[in-house]
């Protein structure tokens, strides 16, 4: 933020708006609308006030040194700029959500290699009609019988059957 | 005779996938006979070598009563006819059907496996398109950021207009207040002097304006009369 006339940055709503997840919609609908209300104010005031006419006053006012008095004051007279108290945390925020997401992209891609070697797994799976009882227990671990907890046939509940 | 010391398939070294079992067992003529035996013999009695074999020793059988022919005799023609005539009636209905079965429940098992293979990939897709949304959380500080410079600039250009209109109120007060009491002075002053002068008029000068201004209307009038 290089002083006041740092330039605003171009945003592309459009493509913003592809990213935002849909259960985040209403957050981005209310930060645009907010954007748009700033944008609309400021373009409404004029960048520089009117300079007023000293010599229409000078000619028509008829105390003495008043005029001269008020042009004096008037162009010494600095309008301080409004100081910045929120672009740190702004950038305090940028950083953690930098952190977060770093964070989240790599649960993501663990997840993502997961998957991946599930997919692999079923692809190169051998066709159902060529197993036999094992390969299915071995393919798919949760069809296995337990023997050890149920010694006799059918080695499950009979409720389960 | 299996032996008993050489256990199969326990060790994990095996030829795996299992090759599949044949579709179709061995050939075999009149349901008894396997295919090879007649190959066997073909060189060296050519087709008709096992049907003439056989024959003989059918005779030979019967003859020499190795097989001697009683009640049981008769009772075996007629079971093995039913069986015979059940079997190549219905035999490729039943057949079908418990193909069906089978089949069902591959396809059953093929079917979960393609939804989990499915719900995998869009798993993985929902996985990727998350992590592309990540990536626009730039824009989201860029609008912040924006928002606050836009704000400041808001606020600075009303502080200047706000100073502008001040100066300009008291000097256009001061303009305004002179204007005012000039006016004021002028309208005293006419009404002072309208005031002095009508009480100057004496009565002896209103009779005398009164008849001046009749005898103007009067020569207004002729003339007039003789425009029309």
């Amino acid at each position: 933020m290089a002083g006041r006339k740092a330039a605003l940055k171009a945003i592309d709503w459009a493509a913003f708006a592809e990213r935002v997840p849909p259960n985040q919609r209403a957050m981005f609908n209310a930060l645009k609308t907010r954007s748009d209300a700033l944008s609309a104010r400021m373009a409404a005031l004029p960048e520089k006030p009117p300079t007023i006419d000293w010599a229409h006053y000078k000619a028509t006012v008829a105390k003495a040194g008043m005029v001269d008095e008020f042009q004096k004051k008037f162009s010494a007279l600095k309008v301080p700029e409004p100081v910045d108290t929120q672009s740190a945390k702004i950038d305090a925020q940028e950083q953690e959500a930098a952190k977060s997401t770093a964070e989240y992209v790599q649960a993501s891609k663990a997840r993502i290699a997961q998957y991946e070697q599930q997919l692999q797994k079923l692809r190169s799976m051998i066709p159902f009609e060529q197993m036999t009882y094992e390969d299915l227990a071995e393919a798919f671990p949760e069809t296995k019988l337990d023997k050890e907890k149920y010694p006799f046939w059918p080695h499950k509940p009979i409720a389960d059957l | 005779v299996l032996h008993a010391t050489r256990p199969l398939h326990t060790s994990q070294q095996r030829l795996a996938p299992l090759p599949p079992l044949p579709e179709k067992g061995g050939e075999v003529r009149h349901g008894l006979i396997p295919e090879e035996f007649f190959q066997f013999l073909y060189p060296k009695t050519g087709v008709t070598g096992p049907y003439m074999l056989g024959t003989g020793l059918l005779l030979y059988f019967l003859s020499k009563e190795i097989y001697v022919v009683n009640h049981e005799t008769v009772a075996a023609i007629c079971i093995l006819s039913v069986i015979i005539y059940g079997v190549k009636k219905f035999g490729a209905d039943v057949a079908a059907f418990a193909d069906k079965l089978n089949e069902e429940k591959v396809s059953n098992a093929v079917a979960v496996k393609n939804a989990a293979i499915k719900d995998l990939e869009t798993a993985i897709e929902e996985e990727k398109k998350e992590q592309w949304r990540l990536e626009g959380r730039t824009y989201l500080f860029d609008a912040k950021r924006n928002n606050i410079a836009m704000l400041l600039e808001t606020n600075y250009r009303e502080r200047l207009m706000t100073v502008y209109n001040e100066v300009k109120k008291r000097l256009d007060y001061q303009v305004a207040m002179q204007n005012l009491k000039r006016q004021k002075e002028q309208d005293h002053m006419i009404q002072w002097v309208e005031k002095s002068v009508v009480q100057s008029i004496t009565p002896q000068q209103q009779k005398e304006s009164i008849a001046k201004c009749i005898l103007d209307l009067k020569a207004l009038s002729r003339s007039a009369q003789a425009a029309v």
